[in-house]
């Protein structure tokens, strides 16, 4: 809409002129320096105000000017709308009558004036029959106001309240008679501001009242009176409600205005001109002219009054006259009027699709532009110069131009940017038809494009322009004519200047590439990312031939890197886009751009260009080569022409072992491209395998170099890498401890056209675990740049393809074929225990002595890893065979040694170490985890690791059970005995000898052996670990049970006999003690060396060593003759000489005096002397026996002396303990009577006869 | 004058990842030299048929969020939802418009309608009512959206014609997982049979034909 004449096209709002609040003024001059030294001056003598006030007045209402508002009629909450003039204190009105011409003779009879901008007048431009034209519309928006607001201010001083109420009075005066005389129907409008507050007004009525009488002013319409004393608000409400009042009578005028026009329609007549035309064809404007100019007129005033579907109807029916029979039909073409009202039909069909689109008439709208677009094709074709011209296309560019200026300005909601659908449902009484789908409302990118496909056609119309055309234009010319008629140039430059021969011209592209960037916005801006890129692509094809390389690598190289066409595969539109950036790229010398699309395009899914050389080497032929680029580029930006996949031929693999591999690169280029040469092949892995190098070779093997498939073996070395270019990405893996390696090859890296390059490699595994192949980056480096393209190597559900050389057929091998697993190597190395024995016992020391063979082809360097678990792991210690040693300490679960060196072991030789446990206290399960870790020394990189676990059980080797019986103590304390008093002081004496009562025990402890073979045992002894109340302990070996040697054999049981006598240290302390004893064996292996000794320790039960209770002791003697010596005795046998003593001792340990009744019944077993019965008095801590003398009857049997010892008081029957020789079973004690021949125990009895002697003495002490 | 009557000028089938599976391009009528010819070059109709992908997109994308959102356009964008008809997508002028379908599993079948594609010897006489009786370079006869319905039944069964030969596997032409970046869409259809299938709908169809 720019192209048209200003205020041709606005929408019409009332024109509001403000006077009286700023010295500055909205300068709105006349077009024609003639009109404005005619024009009519209205000038106010008054100063203008200053005041702070009157700047916020003018603000606010400078603020409600509605020229620029939406054309919509969505916003209502406005109540008025204005244009808003402001000026000083004077402003200009156009004249309202126009002046004759000068040069014109003297009329003869008074002529009837017009104003200027009439047909009529000789002066306009339309004189005689021109319609109308932008200068009366101007005339009504920009000049003449609808109200003329002028402001003044009423003092409040007293002294000069007179003098300004009387220059107010007289200037509202004047102004309003100058108003009057010029014409114009203006509404006048007096606002007098004072300073006071709305409250404090009322001083003033009666002034009020005065200037409004003098002035003829209408308080409610045309005099306001603003107290400017309140807050801001209020003053803006109150401007506010001043211009809502000024509104009315704006729309009054206006209305005043459209009913003059349609008066002067009703008459019926064409008026005629001041002066009557004589030059020209004398021709005036017909009637049916002068009714499309009243009814535009009467249209463009109900638009003032925004009455739009009034200005509608009006519109409407100018334009049904003007294109009827009767106006433009008449025009004659090659007269200028013909393009005047070409104009006006714009004019009025532009303003009638604003009313439509206003309404919210969308479709109809549409259907409206269409119609107009066609009956203008038709009215152009026959009566104008015709459509197949570039002034045809020029205005039909510019028709939907319009159509986009107007969807701009009216802002429907459903075409904003958020919405849904980038068109506008139909109204609700149109959709029921069929509709084109043009006619649902499209947003302005669509008609913005259409207009640049017009203008593109503009251009091709111009660019078939004749040679003579095209020349500017001669005085002479013969061609003038006919070029005349030829050549639509309404609204567009004549044809020597729209495409001259000489010279720039109107330039097309700038114009397609302007709009077509005015629809990528829009495009973009409602995210239709491909319209949008479509449209970049367009833009682009016009910058290129406006040579704007640059521009088009700015906008398209974005596109180009990531657009959606590659990844959706739209070929023939990534094709599109490839070459017009190549092309800028080329320009300017962008090498990388070139390259990668030279190397993307060689893909024969393209389509071939013809003549191109498809030969990536001479992509930046022709390009200057001061640097050499290096273009890194991957397959997430790019496409390629191969395609490259890796196989491991197994899913597993043992480190130290190799894996065959497979890398195929397939060739998609043109069948006729130059076979590429790589430079080099990186494949790299993820995982533990190293990057794959590998380099171009050329051969002159031409057997396969043309075959489809060639599958070429290359053999990989490894070395250190090298810093070239693997630095950077490796730099983390380098801190690992291996140094990175890479393995290298070369072979020919030519790949030829569709051909399927196949490398097969056996790729060495070296550390366990998961390795991908995770990329391939293929090179080409000729001289002028060095390429890069990386392909990815992804998870595809693919199946793997495995090539064979010999047979050209595929195997199928496995799906994700780019994985491997690589497992540990097998150790060969072994561990073994070397004569483990059947069981170990625990307080043994247990060596277990290993053995490591390395069974590998190389030496080992082996390092020893040994564990110990279980329950309190005892400690242990490692000795290597060359003298290494190491100790573990105890443990409560594990004990480990770890990285013992063992050194190289040669190969098929081994290793010995000794793991040595120290003893344990008892039975115990224990893991012994031995891993051998080592290395070849062939190959250092592979960790082979062995490991064995060793189940121990150690087991107790001896179980015992033990038996106290008591026994007769020879020694009772002397209460007599003068080295036994002791001063009571000394008694904390550290070391005292024990005082108290002594009691002897035997210990019988029976063991048994649990071993599983024989033992030696070496020594047998009880230890008193720990006594409880105040008693000293003693044992001895009653007798040498074993010999040094002796030896147990498994399951069997020994036993052996322990004396054990306890004494309490104090005579007083009577209480019982008792205590802890252990039984302890010392052993030894039959096999083990001789120093071996193992100890076992056997904790026993608690004993009671002392009793506080009286008991009775029963103990026996044999007599035997005192002369004869024993061997006599055996030898004749002599029955009445075997005679028992059977002493009875009862201890009284208490502090009582004790009577006892004992009672001795006769047996038939026996005979004996004594007393049958008697009474024995006890003292406290004392002892007495008595003694019976038996004459068994029988001989080799058990006798029962039946003796009952009776406590007199308690009447309590004690029991009759056995000593040595004797036995018990529940009803008494029992005696043995050896048999005839049998005089054994002699030895025996004498002791024990010492011992009652001694007791005798004691007693009788 | 020569009438015209709306005809397909172009057929496309996109896949679930966007990329193009089939496109057959119908010519039009041209009343200059009373021949039948495309209208736009190849690339001119990938490059509409892809900028549909747009609308099919936006359209997606706003419906999920809100359903039963309020909005004006709800009615047309909530249809799609339940039948897969996407209706006009978008006009690009007075004579093209491309009208949209897509399938549960996310096929999308593109219509572009010529409105001026065929000669119509009988509706010359009932046409030119459209714009005010101007000569006759507008056809008077439109189009309702549901009148390209048969269209899209008849491709649709075409389609799933195509899918019942077990030699052709969809993932091929739609992989489940795309290369990120890279990769190029799928496949094309290859089928004879489904390009004549193409053919037949877009030179049966005519504004009023009920059965394909």
């Amino acid at each position: 809409m720019d192209d048209f004449p200003a205020g041709s096209l606005d929408h019409n709002v009332p024109f509001l002129v403000v006077s009286g609040l700023s010295n500055s003024s909205t300068k709105v001059s006349l077009p024609d320096p003639s009109l404005r030294e005619q024009g009519v001056l209205v000038r106010s003598e008054l100063p203008p105000i200053e005041s702070r006030e009157a700047k916020i007045i003018l603000r606010c209402i400078q603020e409600k000017d509605a020229t620029s508002l939406p054309w919509n009629s969505r916003d209502t909450s406005r109540k008025y709308k204005f244009k808003i003039g402001t000026v000083g204190r004077e402003f200009l009105l156009p004249p309202r009558r126009a002046r004759l011409p000068d040069n014109s003779e003297a009329p003869l009879s008074p002529l009837i004036l017009h104003s200027p901008f009439s047909p009529l007048s000789p002066g306009s431009s339309l004189y005689p029959d021109g319609l109308i034209d932008t200068q009366w519309l101007r005339k009504h928006q920009d000049l003449v106001p609808s109200v003329c607001l002028t402001f003044y201010s009423l003092t409040s001083d007293p002294t000069l309240a007179t003098l300004h109420d009387n220059q107010l009075k007289t200037d509202i005066n004047a102004i309003k008679n100058v108003i009057v005389q010029s014409g114009y129907k203006c509404r006048f409008v007096a606002v007098i501001l004072s300073d006071q507050s709305p409250s404090s007004i009322g001083q003033f009525q009666e002034r009020l009242d005065n200037i409004r009488r003098s002035t003829g002013l209408d308080p409610k319409t045309s005099l306001f009176v603003l107290p400017t004393q309140r807050t801001e608000v209020e003053l803006e409400n109150a401007v506010d409600n001043v211009l809502t009042a000024v509104f009315e009578q704006a729309l009054e005028y206006y209305r005043d205005l459209g009913r003059h026009s349609r008066k002067k329609r009703g008459r019926g007549i064409a008026p005629q001109p001041t002066v009557p035309p004589t030059s020209g064809t004398s021709h005036t404007l017909s009637l049916h002219g002068w009714n499309v100019r009243y009814d535009f007129k009467t249209a463009i005033f109900a638009e003032f009054r925004q009455e739009i579907d009034v200005a509608l109807r009006s519109y409407e029916q100018a334009y049904d006259t003007l294109l009827g029979a009767d106006v433009l039909e008449t025009i004659p073409g090659w007269n200028s009027r013909f393009n005047d009202a070409r104009f006006l039909a714009d004019v009025i069909a532009i303003r009638i699709l604003k009313c439509l689109l206003w309404l919210g008439l969308s479709t109809t709208a549409v259907r409206r532009w269409q119609a107009h677009n066609d009956r203008i094709f038709d009215l152009v074709d026959r009566r104008g110069r015709g459509t197949q011209n570039y002034g045809w296309k020029a205005w039909e560019a510019r028709w939907n131009t319009v159509m986009a200026n107007l969807i701009e300005r009216v802002q429907f909601p459903e075409l904003e940017p958020t919405s849904t659908l980038p068109y506008r449902l139909p109204e609700k009484n149109l959709s029921a038809d069929r509709l084109q789908p043009w006619e649902l409302l499209h947003h302005q990118g669509y008609w913005y494009r259409i207009a640049a496909w017009h203008l593109a056609n503009r251009r091709k119309l111009a660019w078939s322009i004749p040679e003579e055309d095209r020349k500017p234009p001669d005085a002479s010319s013969p061609s003038q004519s006919s070029k005349a008629y030829s050549y639509d140039t309404y609204m567009c430059p004549e044809p020597h200047e729209e495409f001259p021969l000489v010279g720039t011209g109107v330039n097309h592209s700038q114009l397609i590439f302007n709009h077509l960037m005015l629809a990528h916005n829009e495009f973009q801006k409602r995210h239709q990312i491909r319209t949008s890129a479509e449209l970049a692509l367009e833009c682009c094809k016009e910058l290129e031939r406006l040579k704007e390389w640059r521009k088009i690598l700015k906008i398209l190289t974005p596109l180009w890197r990531d657009m959606s066409y590659r990844t959706e595969g739209w070929w023939d539109i990534m094709e599109a886009f490839s070459w017009t950036l190549r092309g800028a790229a080329v320009e300017v010398g962008h090498k990388n751009l070139i390259v990668a699309i030279d190397w993307e395009l060689l893909n024969k899914g393209f389509s071939r260009r013809p003549g191109w050389h498809y030969d990536i080497m001479k992509s930046l032929d022709g390009i200057s080569t001061d640097s050499r680029p290096v273009i890194e580029i991957g397959d997430e930006h790019v496409t390629s022409f191969l395609h490259a996949s890796f196989i491991f031929k197994n899913d597993e693999g043992k480190a130290g072992q190799s894996c065959p591999t497979q890398l195929s690169i397939t060739s998609n280029s043109f069948p006729d491209a130059a076979p590429v040469v790589l430079e080099r092949i990186r494949i790299e892995f993820e995982g533990s395998l190293h990057t794959i190098d590998l380099g171009h070779k050329a051969s002159d093997d031409q057997n396969f170099s043309s075959s489809r498939l060639r599958v070429s073996k290359v053999a990989l070395a490894e070395i250190e890498g090298n810093g070239d270019d693997s630095s950077d990405d490796d730099s983390e893996s380098s801190a690992d401890t291996t140094p990175t390696m890479m393995l290298q090859g070369t072979d020919d890296l030519t790949i030829l056209p569709g051909q399927t390059r196949v490398f097969e490699m056996d790729v060495p595994l070296r550390e366990p675990g998961d390795a991908r192949a995770s990329s391939v980056q293929v090179s080409v480096a000729p001289e002028s740049f060095t390429l890069r393209y990386t392909i990815r190597l992804r998870e595809a559900n693919q199946v793997g393809l495995w090539y064979s050389p010999t047979s050209m057929r595929k195997k199928v091998t496995r799906t994700d074929p780019h994985i491997i697993k690589v497992l540990p190597r097998p150790p060969k190395m072994e561990i073994r225990l070397i004569d483990m024995l059947e069981q170990y016992y625990a307080s043994e020391y247990v060596p277990l002595e290993l053995e490591i063979l390395n069974e590998e082809d190389a030496n080992a360097n082996t390092k020893l890893d040994i564990a110990l678990y279980g329950q309190d792991v005892p400690g242990y210690r490692v000795q290597i065979e060359d003298g290494t040693e190491k100790t573990s300490t105890a443990g409560v679960e594990e004990s480990r040694l770890d990285g013992i060196p063992v050194g190289t072991i040669p190969n098929s030789k081994s290793a010995k170490a000794i793991v040595t446990i120290d003893p344990v206290d008892g039975p115990m399960v224990l893991d012994l985890i031995v891993r051998a870790r080592y290395h070849l020394v062939s190959d250092p990189a592979t960790p082979i690791i062995q490991q064995t676990t060793y189940h121990l059980n150690i087991v107790n080797p001896f179980e015992a059970s033990y038996d106290l019986s008591p026994r007769l103590h020879s020694e009772w304390p002397n209460y007599f005995n003068p080295e036994d008093i002791q001063d009571p002081s000394e008694g904390d004496e550290v070391v005292r000898r024990p005082r108290g009562l002594a009691q002897k025990w035997s210990l019988a402890t029976r063991y048994a052996s649990f071993a599983q073979e024989d033992l030696a045992i070496l020594g047998l002894d009880v230890d008193i670990l720990s006594t409880q109340g105040n008693v000293s302990c003693k044992t001895s070996k009653s007798q040498p049970i074993v010999a040094d040697g002796a030896v147990i054999s498994p399951k069997t049981i020994e036993e052996s006999h322990f004396e054990l006598i306890a004494q309490k240290f104090d005579l007083d302390d009577r209480s019982p003690a008792t205590a802890d004893l252990a039984f302890t064996i010392k052993w030894r292996r039959l096999t083990a060396s001789k120093d071996t000794v193992n100890t076992t320790v056997l904790p026993l039960p608690r004993f009671f060593v002392t009793v506080s209770e009286p008991r009775v002791l029963a103990s026996v003697s044999y007599y035997s003759p005192p002369d004869p010596s024993n061997s006599v005795s055996s030898s004749a046998p002599n029955p009445p000489s075997q005679l028992l003593f059977l002493d009875v001792t009862i201890e009284n340990p208490s502090s009582h005096f004790l009577t006892f009744g004992l009672m001795m019944e006769p047996s038939n077993e026996f005979a004996f002397s004594g007393a049958k019965t008697t009474t024995l008095n006890v003292l406290p801590v004392a002892r007495r026996s008595v003694t019976y003398r038996l004459l068994p009857l029988v001989r080799g049997a058990w006798i029962r002396p039946t003796l009952v010892v009776r406590d007199k008081y308690f009447q309590k029957v004690l029991k009759i303990i056995p000593t040595e020789g004797m036995k018990s079973d529940r009803e008494g004690v029992l005696v043995w009577v050896p048999p005839e021949e049998e005089v054994d125990g002699d030895d025996e009895s004498e002791g024990d006869e010492s011992e009652s002697e001694s007791e005798e003495t004691e007693e009788g002490s | 004058m020569a009438a015209t009557i709306p005809s397909i000028a172009c057929l496309g089938v996109i896949g679930r990842n966007n990329n193009p599976l089939h496109i057959t391009i119908f010519p039009s009528y041209d009343p200059a030299s009373n021949t039948r010819a495309p209208l736009r070059t190849p690339l001119q109709f990938s490059l509409l048929l892809s900028s549909t992908l747009d609308i099919f997109e936006t359209r997606a994308r706003r419906a999920a969020p809100s359903a039963t959102g309020g909005a004006p356009a709800a009615a047309a964008s909530s249809t799609p939802l339940l039948t897969g008809d996407f209706g006009l997508l978008h006009a690009v002028d007075e004579r093209l418009a491309a009208y949209g379908f897509e399938t549960n599993t996310g096929v999308k079948f593109v219509a572009v309608v010529d409105m001026r594609g065929r000669f119509s010897p009988a509706a010359a006489g009932s046409g030119g009512g459209g714009g005010g009786g101007a000569a006759g370079i507008r056809g008077g006869v439109g189009l309702r959206e549901t009148e390209l319905r048969v269209v899209f039944r008849a491709m649709q069964n075409a389609y799933v014609r195509l899918l019942q030969n077990p030699f052709y596997d969809p993932d091929e032409h739609a992989p489940l997982v795309l290369p990120p970046g890279g990769g190029v869409g799928g496949k094309k259809i290859t089928s004879r049979k489904f390009s004549e299938e193409m053919r037949r709908i877009g030179e049966g169809w005519a504004p009023g034909v009920t059965n394909l």
